[in-house]
């Protein structure tokens, strides 16, 4: 039990959803984002929705945001200094050697956020054993600083070769920067990721000191602002990797919050998943510039270790969620071989397509959706209403180059983006070896309900549910997000009994550091200790995650066990298993999670039928022809209807397309569930 | 499919076929959703085989294509993979299918095994899996391959840069059937694994080769069956002519005419000769010939191209220029004509040693590009280090007496361009593919890695410099064997609109006693422990006039230090206050 806010900082909308745990009520506002200070469009939400009274009754205020992604970005970020192991200087600029676009010979990687006259090598070397190789030269370090201050360097990163087998030069060169009077950031790799891969860990290290102080500021403004409007409880933010942190640790560890817009969404069709037992989905977040997918199975999203923002890699957790430039400001055009496209180019928020009335001409996916009557009579969130005429011009442009009709075009852009979104979902799910098919489609995001059974005929797929509040679905699934932590450390160790002590030495230490984090500040009960590790075959390079099971912090399991899990595990990834080869234990995963308190999700429906009743003509993808669509709002369906396409459904936040040939009701969990009716027969 | 016409001068002509005729009202919504469903199948059997593939070779360095062909050999897509492999698996596809006595020998179900260099282009080790995909009707509609390197399948070494004859370089496999109707051929895959060093890494390789053209077989199928008979082959020939029109577009703005490109082998492997050739480019309205009749004999050695990589070598260079970086089918290389001469480096015959097959093609790219800067100085960019500075290891660890081995590929200086200064990264022809992290190699392997840093004044000065080349040193700590395929050694990377040459590659060894060689190519090379090997990879072309560079880049790389007060003055001497004003920081 527990009265919340959450507020969701999107690219083009910032959306807020308050919880109100007495009354099982929630209140949701969506305001335009302010770029240059994104925590106005959060105070502008609470502002909007609610009064001081029910700001002092939440306990938890639960934030998603790009801020620290839009500091990478757009390069306004510290200026970091980079203090690493002599012989290695460039390792941030040659990378890995790969090509993003790999047919494009121009391509050039991101240019690295340390320029080379400050990534400054210092003497020391630690084997891959975590023995020192070299020692360290102290002198090196007052060197570096002195060359530092004077280029006016405000963040530190200390990145050491195989500082994940040994910390210790790392440690030292933190406390000497401290003990010499340094005052800023200070980032060591060894903190930031205990992994090895120095790449992957350098760049996270480099991107922790250059976001580290901007998003301090700006959780701290924020924080001031909800203080000041009466807030109480707890300042959350979601995690890249799925779950929650506070405010004090986000400010530790930035890096950890980057990708926290788009998990929200998924993270929230999880907790859907978990509590009314909906199986494996597929989500489908579509918004103004991008579809995001993701797979959920058993009730948590498919995570990785590893992240990709803005050309760096990020060594996190990272909820894998995948983009492609498809939304509904994608714009359509005709190609130089003849041939309609759509996307990857984004109208944006500014002009937006044509039908928004901010000066866009060029057509876009929420033009095509307008004139073939897909958002009803064109009024959406907030009142705004869409310009038909503008949209249809738009559209008439592209039409006149492929001498087509503006009916058949918009259709056609639809079908396109449709079938691009689908083919996307058949990549991610053939990589867990799953068929689309028996899976729930889960549509939200303001362009996802519109979308959706298109998407699914497309794919075969016979099940949709589109959430409660889908428009704000990403601000909804903040609001049940745990509060994680999260640790690990690269150890290669054979997967036998002899290993299974210092396996429970390491995890030990994990959980011990991550209780460390709670700074006396929150209470540690309720959580539970999550334990897992990297494994694979002697030999190979990639690895397979596996949990093992923990009594207190430690391993139950012998050796046999733990290689058996794995075992276990990769046969149900890959097909197959490799008699005889050793297996190797590679990285140690700790993990501490709490569940807020539940919240019921109460189906906000009232079932009065005659609000709205409408008809309007609409294009049918089933018919392939324009027929009466039913206008219904979301709130006048009721919770023992059942309903059925072609049907038009409006709510405050976004528009639900059913067409011909699906029917619908309400779920328990408070979603419509869409189901297309042959299908469902035949299957 | 590909179509022959020999020729009394031996000279062979080479174009894409062109096949059937478009309707002319095919709705273009369903043209694009094909493609991209074909585009989407290839990627679904890519992401297959990277997940169930165990050998790094194929899920960390992407050695492999996976494409998707029609019924008359003609490529649907192809996934991006290793771009060198490019359109070349329609000859396997054709060679297989032959080997098994034609198509009416085909069931579904059956995967044939096919790896003669002279069918693949390639070495033995790169063995193409092919599956048919049939109809509902039982119609043959067309393949799912996948070409993939294995580790090993036999040769006398598992690298080698050597070879006199090509039976010298592995195991052949000439279109056999290694999967009949779902099941696995016993007999025949007990053959491929008697003949692999390393039989449990491949064994885990085929199979996961084996699910992804199954892969992409059911994808195909699906598509198919979708958009059905009548609307399929239609989108297929509106697909092609799409692609063929964006290649087209290209070829009709370059004027008409012959140009010319080199490329220089530092030798053949076998002799120490310097061995420079020339791709021709004749540009004649919308489309180009590659004209590789006037390149040296076919050599002693194994730097011979066969036919299908020349072919693809040429394939890759346009679809890069041209194809406005989109994955390219049969329709991008409509386009181009390639010409060759039986019986020399690029179109060898049979026994004539090809494992090296790759240097010359790669070469070969940017030879075109080479030529293509003659008339359009804005088109590419300036050479790169010309080379992958690739190195395989192996030996026995001295503790627990296991063999071990590891293959890569090293980044290089790339050339500057129109659009700015070169970088540092993987030779065009392996773009998408990774080298491992130091870590990680010294986690796994007996070495200790020294170094790996940019080296100053190895960039071919310009308006917009080359990339920079580095030095990377193996410290070996265990004595183990080396074998070397280092190029363009001895020559400069090209530049651009006066712009000046980068540094070439350099391979060198310290002995435990000190002494110091340079070496070339390679085979099994014996490192004692104690020893050390550093590849100075080369830096890029520089592209345009060095004293027209912007003072202020001038002045980052000197503050950076990766370039010199010399070099300063000798390229840039325009720029020669940043000499003054710049208190340079640490330049080792």
């Amino acid at each position: 039990m527990a009265t919340r806010i959450g507020v969701d900082i999107g690219g083009t909308f910032t959306d807020l959803i308050f919880y109100d745990d007495a009354k099982g009520a929630i209140s949701i506002a969506k305001v335009p984002t302010t770029p240059s200070s994104p925590d106005q469009g959060s105070a502008d939400a609470v502002a909007a929705a609610l009064d001081r009274k029910r700001i002092a009754q939440a306990e938890y205020f639960l934030h998603g945001t790009t801020v620290g992604l839009n500091a990478l970005l757009e390069r306004r970020g510290a200026k970091v200094g980079l203090l690493c192991t002599e012989g290695f200087r460039d390792t941030i600029e040659i990378r890995r050697g790969s090509r993003a676009e790999m047919y494009n010979l121009f391509w050039q990687p991101p240019e690295p956020l340390v320029p080379r006259h400050l990534r400054l090598p210092v003497t020391e070397r630690m084997k891959s054993d975590g023995s020192v190789f070299t020692a360290l030269d102290e002198d090196k370090i007052h060197e570096a600083l002195a060359i530092f201050r004077r280029e006016g360097v405000s963040a530190i990163a200390i990145a050491f070769l195989n500082a994940y087998a040994n910390p210790a030069h790392e440690k030292r060169t933190a406390e000497l920067l401290r003990e010499a009077g340094f005052d800023g950031v200070v980032s060591c790799s060894h903190t930031v990721s205990g992994e090895y891969r120095e790449y992957e860990r350098t760049c996270t290290t480099v991107i922790d000191a250059f976001v580290q102080a901007r998003m301090a500021n700006y959780l701290d403004r924020l924080r001031g602002g909800l203080l000041d409007a009466g807030f109480q409880g707890e300042c959350l933010i979601t995690r890249s990797g799925g779950g929650a942190m506070n405010f004090s640790e986000a400010t530790e560890r930035s890096f950890e919050t980057i990708m926290s817009g788009p998990v929200a969404g998924v993270e929230g069709a999880s907790e859907l998943a978990r509590r009314y037992d909906l199986g494996d989905i597929i989500t489908a977040d579509v918004g103004g510039t991008s579809f995001d997918a993701c797979v959920v199975k058993d009730g948590r999203p498919i995570l990785l270790f590893e992240g990709e923002i803005a050309g760096f890699p990020l060594q996190t957790p990272w909820v894998d969620v995948r983009s492609i430039g498809a939304g509904g400001g994608s714009i359509a055009y005709v190609d130089q071989g003849g041939l309609l496209r759509v996307g990857p180019q984004s109208a944006g928020a500014v002009p937006g397509p044509a039908c928004y009335k901010k000066g866009g001409v060029e057509p876009c996916l929420s033009d095509a959706f307008l004139s073939l009557g897909m958002l009803g009579n064109g009024q959406i969130a907030n009142g705004m209403s869409l310009d038909f005429d503008l949209a249809e011009d738009a559209i008439g442009s592209v039409a006149e180059k492929l001498s087509w009709d503006t009916e058949d075009t918009a259709c056609g852009i639809v079908r396109i983006a449709g079938a691009f979104m689908a083919n996307t979902i058949r990549e991610i799910t053939i990589e867990q070896g799953r068929d689309p098919r028996d899976m729930l489609l889960m549509a939200f995001g303001g362009a996802g309900p519109v979308i959706g059974t298109v998407i699914a005929d497309e794919l075969d797929i016979s099940r949709i549910m589109v959430p409660e509040y889908a428009g704000n679905f990403s601000a909804w699934g903040l609001l049940g997000a745990d509060l994680v932590k999260s640790t690990s450390l690269t150890r290669i160790m054979p997967a036998i009994d002899e290993s299974i002590p210092a396996l429970n030495e390491i995890f030990a230490s994990l959980f011990s550091d991550l209780r460390s984090t709670f700074q006396g500040q929150a209470d540690q009960s309720g959580y539970g200790l999550e334990a897992s590790i990297d494994m694979r075959y002697a030999g190979q390079e990639h690895v397979v995650s596996v949990a093992v099971p923990l009594a207190g912090d430690s391993v139950v399991a012998s050796g046999q066990d733990v290689a058996d899990l794995f075992t276990k595990e990769y046969a149900n990834h890959y097909g197959v298993t490799l008699e005889e080869t050793p297996i190797e234990m590679v990285v140690m995963r700790a993990t501490m999670r709490r569940a807020l308190p539940e919240r019921d999700a109460k189906n906000t429906a009232v079932g009065h039928h005659s609000v709205l009743h409408h008809v309007v003509e609409a294009y049918s993808f089933e018919r392939k022809q324009r027929i009466p669509f039913e206008l219904r709002e979301r709130s006048g369906i009721s919770r023992t209807e059942i309903f059925a396409g072609p049907m038009i459904i409006t709510e405050a936040t976004t528009t639900t397309y059913v067409d011909d040939g699906w029917v619908g009701e309400i779920h328990p969990c408070g979603g419509m569930l869409l189901t297309k009716q042959e299908r469902q027969q035949n299957g | 499919m590909a179509e022959f016409q020999a020729n009394p001068s031996d000279i062979r002509v080479h174009v894409a076929s062109h096949g059937g005729t478009a309707e002319q009202d095919i709705d273009p919504v369903i043209v694009e959703i094909v493609r991209h469903s074909l585009d989407s199948a290839a990627n679904q059997m890519k992401r297959t085989l990277i997940r169930t593939s165990v050998s790094p070779l194929i899920y960390e360095v992407l050695d492999f294509a996976a494409a998707i062909y029609d019924k008359d050999l003609r490529m649907l897509s192809q996934a991006p993979s290793l771009p060198l492999f490019m359109g070349t698996l329609d000859f396997c596809i054709d060679a297989a299918v032959k080997g098994i006595g034609g198509t009416d020998n085909l069931k579904p179900g059956d995967v044939l095994l096919y790896n003669w260099p002279y069918g693949t282009g390639s070495h033995a080790q790169d063995s193409a899996l092919i599956q048919p995909a049939f109809s509902t009707n039982g119609e043959l509609l067309g393949y799912a391959a996948i070409k993939a390197h294995w580790l090993d399948i036999g040769a006398y070494a598992p690298y080698c840069t050597d070879t006199t004859d090509v039976y010298q370089e592995g195991t052949f496999f000439p279109g056999v059937k290694l999967f009949s109707e779902g099941k696995v051929v016993d007999d025949i895959y007990r053959c491929v694994l008697a003949n692999s060093r390393m039989p449990h890494i491949i064994e885990g390789d085929i199979r996961a080769q084996a699910t992804a053209v199954g892969v992409g077989v059911s994808e195909l199928e699906r598509v198919y069956a979708r958009f059905g008979a009548e609307v399929f082959p239609s989108a297929v020939e509106k697909i092609f002519d799409h692609g063929e029109a964006i290649v087209k577009s290209y070829f009709e703005q370059i004027p008409d005419g012959t140009y010319v490109g080199c490329g220089v082998m530092d030798n053949n492997g076998v002799t120490q000769d310097k061995l420079p050739f020339e791709a021709t480019l004749i540009v004649d309205g919308d489309s180009v010939t590659v004209d590789f009749t006037k390149s040296p004999d076919e050599q002693s050695g194994p730097v011979n191209c066969p036919l299908p990589s020349t072919i693809s070598a040429s394939r890759v260079a346009v679809a890069m220029l041209a194809g406005k970086n989109e994955s390219p089918n049969e329709g991008h290389f409509r386009a181009i004509t390639v010409k060759t001469r039986r019986g020399s480096m690029f179109d060898p015959k049979p026994p004539a040693p090809c494992f090296l097959y790759g240097w010359p093609a790669m070469q070969a790219i940017e030879a075109i590009y080479h030529a293509v800067s003659k008339v359009d100085e804005a088109a590419v960019p300036a050479c790169s280090g010309g080379d992958i500075c690739a190195l395989v290891w192996w030996g026995v660890r001295k503790e627990s007496g296991e063999m071990w081995g590891d293959g890569s590929p090293f980044p290089v200086g790339h050339g500057g361009h129109v659009h700015g200064d070169g970088c540092t990264m993987m030779h065009i022809a392996e773009s998408a593919t990774q080298f491992a992290p130091i870590e990680v190699m010294e986690s796994k392997f007996p070495w200790m890695i020294k170094v790996l840093e940019f080296m100053t004044d190895s960039c071919g000065a310009g308006e917009h410099r080359g990339g920079l080349g580095y030095a990377i040193s193996f410290h070996v700590l265990e004595d183990c064997f080396v074998t070397s395929s280092v190029e363009r050694t001895l020559t400069d990377p090209w530049s651009i609109a006066g712009g000046s040459e980068g540094v070439p590659n350099r391979m060198e060894v310290q002995n435990p006693d000190g002494s110091v060689e340079t070496i070339g190519k390679v085979t099994g090379r014996e490192m004692l422990e104690g020893s050390t090997l550093t590849i100075y990879t080369g830096g890029g072309g520089g592209y345009g006039d060095p004293k027209r560079r912007d003072i202020e880049a001038v002045r980052r790389d000197y503050e950076d230090g990766v370039i010199s007060k010399d070099h300063v003055t000798k390229y840039y001497p325009h720029a020669a206050g940043v000499l003054e004003s710049t208190a340079q920081v640490a330049a080792e």
